[in-house]
């Protein structure tokens, strides 16, 4: 099996180095044909690996594929832990991006309008695209495949490179620019805390293997550190929280969320991959792989699952406001992302993987929709200039109702199993803070209704706002479009009935994932299940689902029945109104303190310390002295011949006075 | 005193006399001479040592081949000995310091007077070979045998440096006229000879 | 005694390699000078097949032969293929030079045979006699080598000062052993251990040797205050014989030191160890220190092989099996590197040019992009600037040093280093930002191309993937 590991990352980076290096050569065809075919290697080869760890029952694999180098013992792997998480992520990876590689076909099939003429960057940019689709691929599989701390930076930090490469795609648009910046510098806040979290566990436990640290994780639990003189801090606490601080990064949760909805500025299906499917979910993937070190550490977790149950209410809050149809999905995807961590929290990881897999589709399927409408629409993305589309979008219609039903977890799709998954579970959590995530997690369920609602009536209902010249253009958009939005409506329906037996309550992560037995709230949760149909029926107890067709209703009533309506709650809001528009101010104090505070600090180092001290003294002055000293010690070396072997005399004399005579 | 004791300070008292001559002589030609004495002087040592056949090829290869060549070098070259010896009074107090200062340290070491290093038992143990024991036939023995690596390995050096004086000196000088009979014999009347037409008289 | 007694078929790359250099010799004595390629090939062939055959030994720990005079270990296998290597590189490299200088001669490749059958002796020496028999052996090939040119005043004055003070070496290091040979009654390096390990009064007089012969060692690689010769022969000599005296001859120079100080002389480690500190902290302060003035390439480059030696010393002295490792590596790395600063060194020149100075390497990127990145590649990693080979070396090598407690030694090393990276950028700034001084186009074999950019990009993967070596070098004292 080793070789076929190796070959599902291998694939795509295959198809990421011919479209990428040869993208010129082979022209547009050449290229999506290499980089699909890579793709669609790679996600054949991960579902044989799925049929072989799930149905077959395969025994976890571990195994080092290349030793970089030994240093003091620590060893520097590449390798994979395979089991049956990480083939779910592949699978999940890989299907969701061979979806997205043949929808980019028809979104970026006439990029050129996007670039101004003969620019350089331009040139192939649709290769280049694919390239970069493909290369995120892979750093995606190299970061859930592996069995090390190390690995996992690696692809931590490549997904990172290309989300970022990818946001400022249109390299020539300045908010693209500003976005993708702002994507980096708050992604490297969060590595910051990754790298040191890896580096503590590197200190304590000597290995960055994952079973070596898993076995030691236990041990760690008891011992403390003191980073500050005189505060004790719990080891294993300040481990898992540092990694966390990673993945709130990566997965944007509050306060490093404020990069997910600039990203949006990349292309469609970018946001589709990664900002919603896959990368942004590597967080919730990394708690869950960590399990058995968060395990040991209540503080951790009553911190994960606070900050997840914050951003999955006010970020939910502020879609409410947004008319951008991608930022809605955008801080959707937020919301849900909060969701997860709140389950996290709560040592639900199964449930909190089995929403990260159902939202992979929904949401893929969201985006790809919203991008349809944004193509239908000639790349306009503002809803209030939307309305009426049902008629000429007939497909995109349908499969984005689907989605938004996913979404808001009407019974029996996909996202109602899982969504209730987590209410429930907060529920029986006992951990500090469960009160606070349960009230937002149900909160969350109204407005998460409210705002799909109020992007689906504004775009496919209601009056034609749009122009005289859009509407003339108005049709489906092409199969290859439509295609991967059928291809994902289907699961995400039926993928969460299929699957939430054996992933929540069976024992399908079985050794994967551990859980102490201090924290039951999952086990509680599973003594009430029944059954998928006794699952639906539960749905009907309680209250989330009753919220969630009050959001739906009023979100009909305010866009549908009185227009006007919205409009007289934002005025008598205002002051909230005006909040969630600003997205509570942390942009801006941002810009401002972060922003304005380093780069006043950076003036004034550059003034003082670099042009003064360092060039000033130290480089100018140093380089002087040692200028100086080499033209006198050159004049030493005379060239005279005696002048040599007297020189070797005086080293014997002083060798043998030194050592022999003294 | 023995007499071999006598012997051996005597010729010991020779050779570093010699070998002082060597460096301070005026004339290349002789230092060249003290150098003759000085290796007839370790010969005699190494007679003492019964070493005979190590004694007499020194006295043949050094002092009845390498240095008569030397001597024919010395004077058929013109050394400009002053010259050499500029510098030499003026670095002779630092030098003649340091080499006595490693000199005593040296003495020091190996001599009697510092640390007793050699061991005094060691300097019991000279074994005296009988009356019939030949030098040259053991080592001979010992050359072909244990130490055929080394011997072969000296060879190759030899080699060497035969390959390294040829390659550095041996030169074809381009100007250097030279007859090659085949070429005389083989040469034909045309390519030597052009009859030239002309009148006997210029014409007007 | 018989044949098989010798087990002479242990010695069987040495004794194919001496019976190709004479073939070599006598073939080149027949052949008309624009035939002069067949020696170059046969040399390369007999390189090769030597190369092959050590490549093909059975290393089961140790074997002796020829009366223990000659053991095959890990330390001479893996040291031989590269020596072997590096030389095959430096004859590639040499061609194209000596054919425009009019001096393309068979001997200069016999010579060159000779002395990889030299090094191969000493790193394979087992008794004191053939270590001193393979130095010689070596040396005098380098003597000759290096006043090949002969018409060149330089070259001739180089080769003088080589000799005269590699004889002044020679006898210390003859002195040295015939005091050792006189307290331990044996010239076997095995029985000295065994002397030195029962000395007591005599040991001080074991000491006295040591210090002749550390002197001897510290000659051959050219640490301070014996690096003398080494900016004279370096910058004097052709070239196309810098390039070889510069890279093999380093790794043999090692194996000496292995053989002689921690092999015969383990037990006097505490001794050695405080004369190596000195004599690294030197090489390391006058190398880089000097190498800031100089105007002239090779000289430059002299005086860094200076401060590297001072660096190889710092993985030796710390005493551990995997601090010779660590040395071992340095040692191999920095050959690697050396020889392809000097592979580019020889590429710009020309007829008639010798393209020695710094200046000369002005707006390179301008006339060969690929060229210019290589000598960067070459350049960065001689500074130890990752992801070249030379981080590598050095951080294996600094790590020892931190691990014997002796982190000022450590701290030293850095200071210099840092200097030291002067003189590297210097290089890369003059072939990237100054103007183009020299508009001729480059020009050589596509053979001499491969192997240059090999070469570099060689050190350019060894610093990516070091483990590779670094195991081999581990393994070696495993």
């Amino acid at each position: 099996m080793e070789s076929l590991y190796l070959a599902i990352p291998l694939a795509s980076l295959m198809g990421a180095i011919i479209a990428g290096f040869f993208g010129g050569y082979i022209g547009r065809k050449g290229a999506h044909t290499a980089t699909i075919l890579g793709v669609g290697t790679s996600f054949v080869l991960a579902l044989l690996a799925l049929n072989h760890h799930v149905f077959n029952g395969a025994e976890a694999y571990n195994a080092t594929v290349y030793t970089w180098m030994i240093s003091e013992g620590m060893r520097f792997e590449v390798g994979f832990l395979i089991d049956n998480l990480t083939v779910m992520m592949m699978a999940v990876v890989t299907g969701v991006s061979l979806a997205v590689h043949v929808y980019t076909i028809g979104y970026m099939a006439d990029d050129e309008h996007n670039w101004p003429n003969d620019s350089l960057a331009g040139t192939n940019s649709y290769q280049r695209f694919f390239s970069y689709i493909s290369l995120f691929t892979f750093s995606m599989l190299m970061l859930v495949m592996s069995n090390n701390f190390l690995q996992l930076f690696f692809g931590w930090e490549a997904v990172g490179l290309v989300s970022y490469l990818l946001i400022g795609f249109w390299s020539v648009r300045p908010t693209a620019v500003y976005a993708n910046m702002k994507a980096f510098l708050v992604n490297r806040v969060g590595d910051f805390g990754f790298i040191l979290g890896i580096a503590a566990i590197v200190m304590y436990t000597g290995s960055l293997d994952y079973y070596e640290v898993f076995g030691k994780a236990g041990g760690l639990s008891s011992q403390t550190m003191s980073i500050f003189s005189g505060v004790e801090w719990n080891v294993i606490s300040v481990i898992c929280i540092l990694l966390f601080i990673g993945a709130m990064g990566k997965s944007a949760q509050v306060p490093l969320h404020v990069w997910l909805p600039d990203s949006m500025e990349g292309p469609t299906p970018i946001s589709a991959l990664i900002h919603a499917a896959t990368m942004v979910t590597a967080g919730i993937f990394m708690v869950s792989r960590m399990s058995p070190m968060f395990e040991y550490s209540d503080a951790a977790l009553s911190f994960v699952m606070v900050t997840g149950a914050i951003t999955a209410f006010t970020m939910g809050l502020i879609g409410v406001v947004q008319n951008d149809i991608k930022r809605v999905v955008a801080y959707s995807t937020l919301s849900q992302l909060g969701y997860m961590t709140v389950a996290l929290g709560a040592s639900a990881y199964s449930v909190a993987i089995f929403h990260l897999m159902t939202h992979a589709f929904f949401k893929a399927l969201l985006f790809l929709a919203a991008g349809s409408v944004i193509i239908a629409m000639h790349h306009e993305q503002d809803m209030r200039k939307m309305g009426g589309l049902k008629k000429y979008l007939p497909i995109t219609y349908w499969t984005s109702l689907v989605g938004s039903l996913a979404l808001i977890g009407f019974p029996g799709t996909s996202g109602f199993f899982s969504k209730d998954s987590i209410i429930e579970v907060v529920h029986h959590s006992s951990l500090y803070g469960h009160e606070l995530a349960y009230y937002a997690v149900l909160g969350g369920v109204f407005i998460t209704a409210f705002y799909s609602f109020r992007m689906f009536f504004m775009v496919f209902h209601g009056q034609e706002r749009m122009d005289q010249h859009t509407k003339e253009h108005l049709h489906e958009t092409p199969w290859v479009v439509t295609g991967p939005l059928i291809a994902l409506a289907i699961p995400s329906v039926i993928i969460g009935a299929m699957t939430v037996k054996t992933m929540v309550f069976g024992s399908y992560f079985g050794n994967s994932i551990f859980i102490s037995e201090s924290h039951n709230a999952l086990a509680e949760f599973s003594h009430g299940f029944h059954g998928v149909w006794g699952f639906v029926e539960h749905g009907f107890k309680g209250p989330a689902l009753y919220l969630a067709a009050l959001g739906v209703i009023s979100a009909w009533w305010m866009y549908i029945k009185q227009p006007g309506s919205a409009d007289f709650f934002a005025k008598k809001f205002s002051w909230l109104h005006k909040l969630l528009e600003n997205k509570y101010y942390i942009d801006d104090f941002n810009a401002w303190a972060f922003g304005g505070g380093s780069r006043g600090l950076g003036d004034r180092l550059w003034k003082v310390g670099d042009i003064a001290v360092i060039d000033g003294f130290f480089v100018n002055g140093s380089a002087r002295v040692v200028g100086w000293f080499a033209g006198v010690a050159r004049k030493v070396q005379t060239g005279l011949l005696y002048h040599y072997a007297f020189a070797m005399i005086i080293g014997v004399l002083a060798l043998l006075t030194m050592f022999v005579i003294l | 005193m023995t007499f071999i004791d006598f012997n051996f300070y005597l010729f010991a008292t020779l050779l570093i006399v010699a070998a002082l001559g060597v460096i301070t002589a005026r004339n290349p030609v002789h230092s060249a001479l003290w150098l003759v004495l000085s290796f007839f002087a370790s010969s005699a040592l190494w007679i003492l040592l019964e070493a005979e056949f190590l004694a007499i090829a020194l006295v043949l290869v050094y002092v009845g081949a390498v240095m008569v060549l030397f001597l024919f070098v010395v004077m058929m070259l013109d050394i400009n000995v002053e010259q050499m010896r500029k510098g030499f009074v003026r670095y002779l107090p630092i030098g003649a310091l340091v080499a006595l200062v490693l000199a005593a340290q040296m003495i020091w070491i190996v001599g009697p007077v510092g640390p007793d290093v050699l061991g005094d038992e060691s300097l019991q143990q000279s074994v005296r070979h009988a009356a019939d024991y030949s030098n040259t036939k053991e080592l001979g023995r010992i050359l072909y045998t244990e130490y055929v690596l080394p011997f072969e390995i000296a060879a190759v050096i030899l080699l060497v440096a035969i390959v390294a004086a040829i390659a550095l000196t041996l030169r074809r000088r381009p100007a250097t006229k030279y007859q090659t009979p085949a070429n005389q014999v083989k040469v034909k009347r045309n390519d030597r000879l052009r009859i030239v037409k002309m009148d006997a008289e210029a014409k007007e | 005694m018989t044949l098989e007694a010798l087990n002479y078929l242990t010695a069987w790359p040495e004794i194919f390699l001496l019976t190709m250099a004479c073939i070599v010799l006598v073939v080149d004595v027949f052949i008309s000078d624009d035939k002069r390629d067949f020696s170059y090939y046969l040399s390369q062939l007999a390189l090769l097949g030597t190369f092959a055959m050590v490549m093909m030994v059975q290393v089961d720990g140790r074997e002796v032969a020829f009366n223990n005079m000659f053991v095959q270990d890990a330390l001479s296998v893996v040291l031989k293929s590269f020596i072997l290597a590096l030389s095959f590189a430096a004859f590639v490299y040499s061609r194209d030079y000596l054919k425009d200088r009019n001096i393309f001669k068979g001997e200069y490749y016999v010579l060159g045979l000779f002395a990889v059958l030299g090094m191969m002796l000493m790193v394979s020496a087992n008794n004191l006699l053939m270590i001193y028999l393979g130095l010689e052996l070596l040396s005098l090939c380098l003597y000759a080598m290096v006043a090949f040119n002969r018409d060149n005043g330089n070259a001739s004055e180089a080769a003088m000062k080589y000799f005269v003070l590699g004889a002044i070496a020679s006898g210390m290091l003859l002195y040295g052993m015939s005091i050792l040979y006189g307290l331990s009654g044996s010239l076997f390096l095995s029985d000295i251990t065994v002397a030195i390990s029962q000395a007591d009064d005599s040991r001080i007089g074991m000491v006295f040797a040591l210090v002749f012969i550390l002197v001897a060692l510290a000659f051959k690689l050219g640490a301070v205050p014996f690096h003398m010769w080494v900016p004279d022969v370096y910058q004097g000599s052709p070239t196309a014989v810098t390039v070889f005296i510069g890279t093999a001859p380093k790794l043999a120079g090692f194996a000496m030191i292995m053989r002689l100080l921690v092999e015969a002389m383990g037990d006097l480690q505490a001794d050695w160890q405080q004369m190596l500190i000195i004599l690294s902290v030197l090489s390391m302060a006058t190398g880089n220190i000097i190498a800031i003035a100089q105007t002239n390439i090779k000289r430059m480059l002299a005086y860094s092989t200076i401060s590297h030696v001072g660096f190889i010393l710092l993985g030796i002295l710390a005493g551990s099996n995997e601090a010779y490792a660590a040395a071992m590596f340095y040692t191999i790395s920095y050959a690697v590197m050396s020889l392809g600063a000097f592979g580019i060194i020889m590429l710009l020149a020309r007829k008639g040019f010798e393209a020695e100075e710094i200046d000369d390497f002005k707006g390179l990127n301008q006339r060969s992009p690929w060229f210019a990145f290589l000598m960067l590649v070459l350049m960065l990693s001689m500074a130890g600037v990752p992801p070249t080979v030379g981080f590598w070396a050095k951080l294996a090598v600094l790590k020892m040093v931190v691990q014997m407690d002796m982190v000022w030694l450590a701290l030293v090393a850095v200071f210099f280093s840092i200097i030291g990276v002067f003189y590297y950028l210097r290089i890369i700034k003059v072939m990237y930002f100054d103007e183009i001084a020299d508009n001729q186009p480059l020009s050589c074999g596509r053979d001499m191309q491969i192997t240059l950019s090999s070469n570099a990009l060689l050190v350019l993967a060894l610093g990516l993937y070091p483990a590779g070596l670094m195991s081999l070098c581990l393994s070696v004292f495993a």
